[in-house]
């Protein structure tokens, strides 16, 4: 296997990574009166080249969701090909995989509600290991039962957990269950994959149980939402987050109020989480939570940049940085068409 | 008898800064091709930065001129 040269590697992330948009263009995308001045606005961006591909067939919105989409992918898949036979390939994947876990959670929801194949295509994001062409053959099977058996013939590993679980989830026709294994599944077989004392295994692991960190705590809320059993509550928790072990999880759980749980994270960095409004709490609307959670997140991803210049770190802040802006650029696009006002969608966006 | 000192004491302030010129040439080369490679208006700035650790060897050779020519 050979070695990487970081200072080579890097040195294009970094130069891809000035070309991402800063703040004046996002304030420019906010202060335009619709979709089509958005995408002449994107026009003259590093955007050009996938609008315009995507303008032949889509107009509007679609226009943008394919574009960011397509440009996403191949960002990663550049960096995938940058660092392809090398050591630091297996770590790519390990931060890829969490694309395709979302893939793969996306069609499982999709078939279990019935949504249309092009719908579900819409909505994924092909940069992990799992390309457009694997996601298609996927997106085109009747029933949840049939991707698992797809995947499993294919010899995907996300196969097993689904495969382990779906008795299960034919008898209580709950895919939270379903979803609830593969992110185990990943989270374990990731950190498994990281547990040397390598400084790139410290640090994916530390962005890893970062992100199990938020899981969980996103997985209390919806617990304590949904009034599930606490008995039955370990088994929605993964081991292994960076702050927060089971037990605390579990004490928060025994609460058994969203204020009592956000309490416990008192001296946690997670106690930015009290800061909420009193009317989110009473309503118990925990999708505030989440997003708090998901910009926290993407902070920790972006701030890897300032670690070790030659090390996987820059290539991991890079991939934060460019899910920052396309998440920010769709919220900034279906605002507009959903004619949400500047202030609520300020509020809306992930990280400017 | 020849005095073996003064060419290895030049040899070594002439061959170790060839090698510090080496190492850091290497890897502001390849940084430097990684960053032409994405901006390639950067050209002109990244051949003088890929020169600049010349400056190391050429500081070897003159400490190694001065130590044949003083010393000798």
């Amino acid at each position: 296997m050979i070695r990487v040269e970081y200072d080579y590697v890097n040195a294009r992330v970094k130069g891809m990574k000035s070309r991402l948009l800063d703040r004046t263009v996002f304030e420019t995308l906010i202060l335009k009166p619709d979709i089509d001045a958005i995408i002449t606005e994107l026009s003259t961006t590093a955007y050009k080249e996938e609008l315009e591909k995507a303008s032949v067939q889509y107009a509007g919105i679609s226009c943008i969701e394919v574009a960011t989409r397509r440009d996403f992918t191949r960002a990663f898949r550049n960096i995938f090909k940058l660092m392809r036979g090398d050591e630091s390939e297996r770590y790519i994947r390990i931060v890829l995989g969490r694309w395709d876990i979302q893939n793969i959670k996306t069609i499982l929801r999709g078939k279990n509600i019935h949504v249309t194949a092009t719908e579900i295509h819409e909505c994924l994001i092909p940069a992990g290991e799992l390309d457009e062409t694997t996601l298609i053959e996927l997106v085109k099977q009747p029933d949840v039962k049939a991707v698992i058996d797809l995947l499993a013939t294919w010899g995907i590993d996300y196969a097993k957990p689904l495969t382990r679980n779906f008795r299960e989830f034919s008898e209580k026709r709950d895919l939270a269950i379903l979803e609830y294994a593969i992110d185990r599944y990943y989270f374990e077989s990731a950190l498994d994959a990281v547990s040397g004392d390598a400084e790139e295994d410290q640090i994916v692991r530390e962005i890893l149980m970062t992100e199990i960190d938020v899981t969980n705590i996103k997985n209390v809320l919806r617990i304590i939402r949904d009034r599930i059993d606490p008995e039955e509550a370990p088994h929605y928790l993964i081991e292994g987050g960076i702050t927060l072990d089971v037990t605390k999880l579990q004490t928060m759980i025994k609460t058994g109020t969203l204020e009592g749980a956000i309490k416990q994270l008192d001296n946690t960095p997670y106690n930015f989480l009290a800061k909420v409004p009193d009317e989110v709490f009473k309503s118990k609307k925990i999708s505030v939570f989440e997003k708090d959670l998901d910009r926290y997140l993407i902070r920790q991803g972006i701030s890897r940049f300032l670690g070790d210049p030659l090390s996987i770190a820059i290539p991991i802040g890079y991939i934060w940085a460019k899910f920052n802006e396309v998440t920010n650029i769709r919220i900034i696009a279906r605002c507009k068409t959903a004619d949400v006002p500047e202030k609520e969608l300020r509020g809306e966006l992930v990280y400017v | 008898m020849v005095d073996w000192g003064i060419p290895i004491g030049a040899g070594i302030a002439f061959g170790l800064g060839a090698l510090g010129t080496g190492i850091a040439q290497s890897k502001i080369g390849s940084a430097g091709a990684g960053t032409i490679a994405e901006k390639p208006e950067t050209f002109g700035l990244m051949v003088i930065l890929v020169a600049i650790p010349e400056t190391l060897v050429i500081l070897g050779f003159v400490v190694a001129t001065m130590i044949m020519i003083m010393l000798k």
